[in-house]
């Protein structure tokens, strides 16, 4: 590997690596990110390799790994370039087929195409409903790069805006076009990054600190890990372009261990911007040096707060301080230290390539750019999507997000991880930004998105964050450790059909506690999917309190497992699946569920065949007397003819 | 890492701690030998110290193994250390490989580590006891990780998790008595398609029924 010792050096790179590619050589790419990869993109990938040598393809053809693209509920992924012809669900057994058909005769596999709701087949990626609607600027790249290659990234143009930053601009024109920018910050607190910057510029000491923070550790988040994963280098490119303009020679990237993968590409990617000169002293020959290392996170949510993650830098465990003194001024070692997370820094180099004007263009007065949300739950198309600030959650849920699985009824969407909250249908048409969401209750996070249907129970969902984050809290300030405890206890209380009278207010007033007087983000926000649930939904706490009812049938305790005996057709499914042998019955008998030995499993509702859809669930109102043991079914030939 | 794995599984009983479950018969394995001294052990040598003590083979090669072992560990223990240039702000990042090349941090290993560093051993206790990833007692032969991410519950984990409790017949964070299976719950996996999922060494699975479970659980060894 040769340094590139000046910016033409890496316009001439860019010029040989484009000169030895054929823009009308057949490419075949296999996303292999974390939902591909469960599904067995892997497998895939190598069907397709030893296919096309069986093909004698081979020279004709190139397979590409690349990162996630995004659209993971029809996973494995295959886009065969440069038609970009999209296939989805791919198996391993489909591939002699794909190579045949699409890269020999040139036709197309009509029954692996993506199907509109009309059945219409649509070919081409970009022309598929979940990626038209969105706006794919920073995530748009990982489609067509290997993570694992430099030299894609440099193809498509990557690193000339840190040529451009160090060559063109001064550091203090850098600082003022993120500025401009009005970027804010991604990771959930949306702070102004040039704000932030400018702060650990300008404060004294030589030594300062540049990180990125890739501590997601938001449950149902995931955009951070596929941005780190399939696109490396755009995340150190801005990093680099960030030191630059701070005054900083050393930075980290503290990345959780739980991502194997993103700690993999990062570690090949580092190595190979080294090998360019692109790290290390006197970057592209321009006189500035600057290093990155890797450090990994141990698995604490607590440690994505960034005092908390600054002192884990240091070997020491990661609890919050107080930052009467902001971390930008003093953070590790006590040096100026900035932080941004991911999907900020993925932002930079873009900035500085296409000006600040650019991109004010996109978004709403104040949020501008875009934002990755993971969309999921109970959605027809999980997966990552980006999209311009300002586009409601209507449009993100319903054109992008295709609608609520089975047909069923929207109730809620939690935006904002843990310390976020649930917004109702009547905010569906809400603006997606940071202040319009905080203004509702919830807040932008780090860009969970996760849709939940009438068969969720909010108080339950309360339940679910509260516990996360009380088991989550470092226990260091007693507001955030014993209070969010207390709230546990209350909403398990309630959840179990004990909650009393006074139990929403006493909710209320522990929160206001907890929000006002806990050190970091982590208790300031802990009771945000309380409060925002008795907000919206109040009426289901009341049910649970007052008529020890649970609306969406969901709590445990609430509810009972009854056999419809006019619609049971005694197939004894139900009874072969109990896993507590709670069902009796025999051939042509009503079958019957022992409420004394039913422990609500679900089992049986799940697996009665829908067509009969004698397993019902009740919910605050007596179990109707067992019909006596020995009653025959209720034959339905009679009635149906 | 076949080789931690094994060092781990058969590490029960050789440290004070790790008497949890610690079989009474050895299994008669071929002695990997102690770094240099013999290595391996003969077969012969093993039957011929076996009749002068008048001690069963399965016995004197179990021993011979965990001299073996822990001489091994100090040695991995010494590496690491130095990968990381014996600097005590890397100690989280020294405990994390050797959590990942043993599976589990034995209380020797974490004494001889802060030696090492020259930082008190309630240190390395704080940092093992705080962090998710650290695990004081040893971990089973196959992982199950259950995903409670927020996906995964609105879609049905809790109801996994309790088939799954049923299906191995231990709780989130342990280990079963055979050291077969450790079970944890995770936060989220990323692969919110799959939801509600479970990975069993490494290997992802999208909502098993019981049966499905208790195929995948009895074609474990």
């Amino acid at each position: 590997m040769a340094r590139l010792r000046s910016a033409t050096d890496l316009g001439k790179k860019r010029q040989s690596i484009l000169s030895r590619r054929d823009p009308s050589k057949p490419c075949v790419t296999i996303c292999s990110g974390t939902g591909c990869h469960a599904l067995r993109s892997d497998q895939v990938a190598e069907a397709f390799s030893r296919e096309i040598s069986s093909n004698g393809l081979r020279a004709k053809v190139d397979i590409r790994r690349t990162g996630c693209h995004g659209f993971c509920e029809r996973g494995p992924i295959v886009v065969i370039f440069p038609e970009e012809t999209c296939y989805l669900g791919i198996k391993p057994e489909d591939v002699p087929e794909i190579v045949s058909t699409t890269l020999v005769k040139k036709q197309l596999v009509e029954r692996l195409l993506y199907k509109d709701a009309e059945g219409k087949k649509v070919a081409l990626e970009g022309e598929i409903p979940f990626y038209k609607h969105q706006r794919r600027m920073v995530f748009g790249s990982n489609r067509l790069i290997d993570p694992k290659s430099i030299d894609d990234y440099i193809a498509l143009g990557g690193y000339s805006a840190l040529a451009k930053a160090l060559f063109e601009m001064s550091p203090e024109e850098v600082l003022q076009t993120v500025k401009q920018a009005n970027l804010r910050g991604r990771g959930g607190g949306g702070f102004p990054a040039g704000v932030k910057w400018e702060t650990t510029r300008n404060a004294p000491g030589d030594i300062k600190y540049v990180i990125v923070n890739a501590d997601e550790g938001d449950p149902g988040a995931f955009m951070d890990r596929s941005l780190l994963e399939g696109n490396p280098h755009s995340v150190i490119e801005g990093l680099i372009i960030g030191a630059y303009a701070i005054g900083s020679r050393e930075g980290y990237v503290y990345v959780r261990q739980e991502y194997p993968l993103a700690v993999s590409n990062l570690t090949v990617a580092l190595k190979q911007a080294h090998g360019y000169g692109l790290l290390g002293k006197n970057i592209l020959g321009s006189g500035f040096d600057f290093d990155v290392i890797i450090h990994r996170g141990a698995g604490a949510f607590v440690s994505g707060e960034s005092s908390a993650l600054m002192t884990a830098i240091e070997g020491i465990v990661g609890e919050p301080r107080p930052k009467y003194i902001r971390t930008a001024v003093s953070g590790i070692r006590e040096k100026p230290s900035n932080l941004n997370n991911v999907e900020t820094w993925a932002n930079i180099p873009l900035i500085i390539d296409k000006g600040a004007g650019w991109f004010t263009s996109i978004g709403t007065e104040g949020s501008k750019g875009t934002k990755i949300f993971s969309l999921v739950g109970k959605v027809n198309n999980t997966g990552l999507v980006e999209v311009p600030m300002g586009m409601t959650l209507r449009e993100i849920i319903y054109d992008i997000g295709g609608g609520i699985r089975q047909g069923k009824k929207f109730k809620a969407v939690q935006t904002g991880g843990p310390s976020g909250g649930c917004l109702p249908e009547s905010l569906l048409d809400l603006p997606v930004d940071f202040d319009a969401l905080t203004e509702a209750g919830s807040m932008m996070g780090s860009g969970g998105m996760i849709v939940m249907d009438e068969d969720n129970c909010m108080v339950d969902v309360a339940r679910y964050f509260t516990e996360f984050l009380a088991d989550e809290s470092c226990g260091k300030c007693i507001p955030c450790r014993a209070g969010t405890e207390q709230m546990v206890t209350i909403l398990n209380r309630i959840c179990d059909g004990e909650g009393e009278s006074g139990d929403i207010e006493l909710l209320e007033e522990i929160s206001e506690v907890v929000q006002d007087a806990s050190l970091c983000a982590l208790g300031q926000t802990a009771p945000n999917p309380v409060l925002s649930t008795i907000k919206y939904f109040r009426d289901e706490y009341v049910a649970h309190i007052e008529q020890k009812r649970c609306p969406a049938k969901v709590c445990k305790a609430l509810i009972s497992y009854y056999i419809d005996p006019e619609k049971c057709t005694a197939c004894g499914i139900c009874l072969r699946n109990c896993p507590v042998e709670a069902i009796s019955g025999g051939k042509n008998l009503v079958h019957v569920i022992d409420q004394d030995k039913c422990t609500k499993c679900n089992t049986c509702f799940e697996v009665c065949p829908t067509r009969f859809d004698a397993v019902v669930k009740i919910s605050g109102e007596p179990v109707p007397a067992a019909v006596p043991s020995g009653t025959e079914v209720v034959r339905k030939k009679g009635k149906q003819e | 890492m076949a080789r931690g794995n094994a060092r781990s599984r058969s590490r029960k009983g050789s440290s004070s701690r790790g008497a949890r479950g610690a079989s009474k018969t050895a299994p008669v394995k071929k002695a990997r030998g102690i770094k240099g001294i013999d290595n391996p052990l003969s077969e012969s040598v093993l039957v011929s110290v076996s009749d002068k003590l008048g001690i069963p083979v399965s016995q004197i090669s179990h021993v011979v193994e965990t001299i073996g072992e822990v001489a091994q560990e100090a040695s991995d223990t010494d590496e690491i250390v130095k990968e990381y240039k014996a600097d005590k702000s890397a100690l989280i990042q020294i405990l994390l490989e050797i959590q990942r090349q043993s599976r589990w941090l034995p209380q020797d290993v974490l004494m001889s580590v802060c030696e090492k560093l020259g930082i008190p051993l309630s240190r390395a206790y704080r940092i093992a006891t705080f962090y998710k990833a650290f695990s004081l007692i040893p971990q089973g032969r196959h992982h199950l990780s259950v995903c409670m991410g927020t996906a995964c519950h609105v879609r049905g984990a809790p109801r996994l998790l309790d088939r799954v409790i049923d299906a191995i017949d231990i709780k989130p964070g342990e280990t079963s008595p055979d050291e077969k299976f450790t079970l944890e719950t995770v936060n989220c996996l990323g692969c919110c398609a799959l939801g509600p999922v479970i990975v069993l060494d490494g290997d992802y699975h999208s909502n098993p029924s019981p049966k499905e479970l208790e195929k995948l659980v009895t074609a474990c060894d």
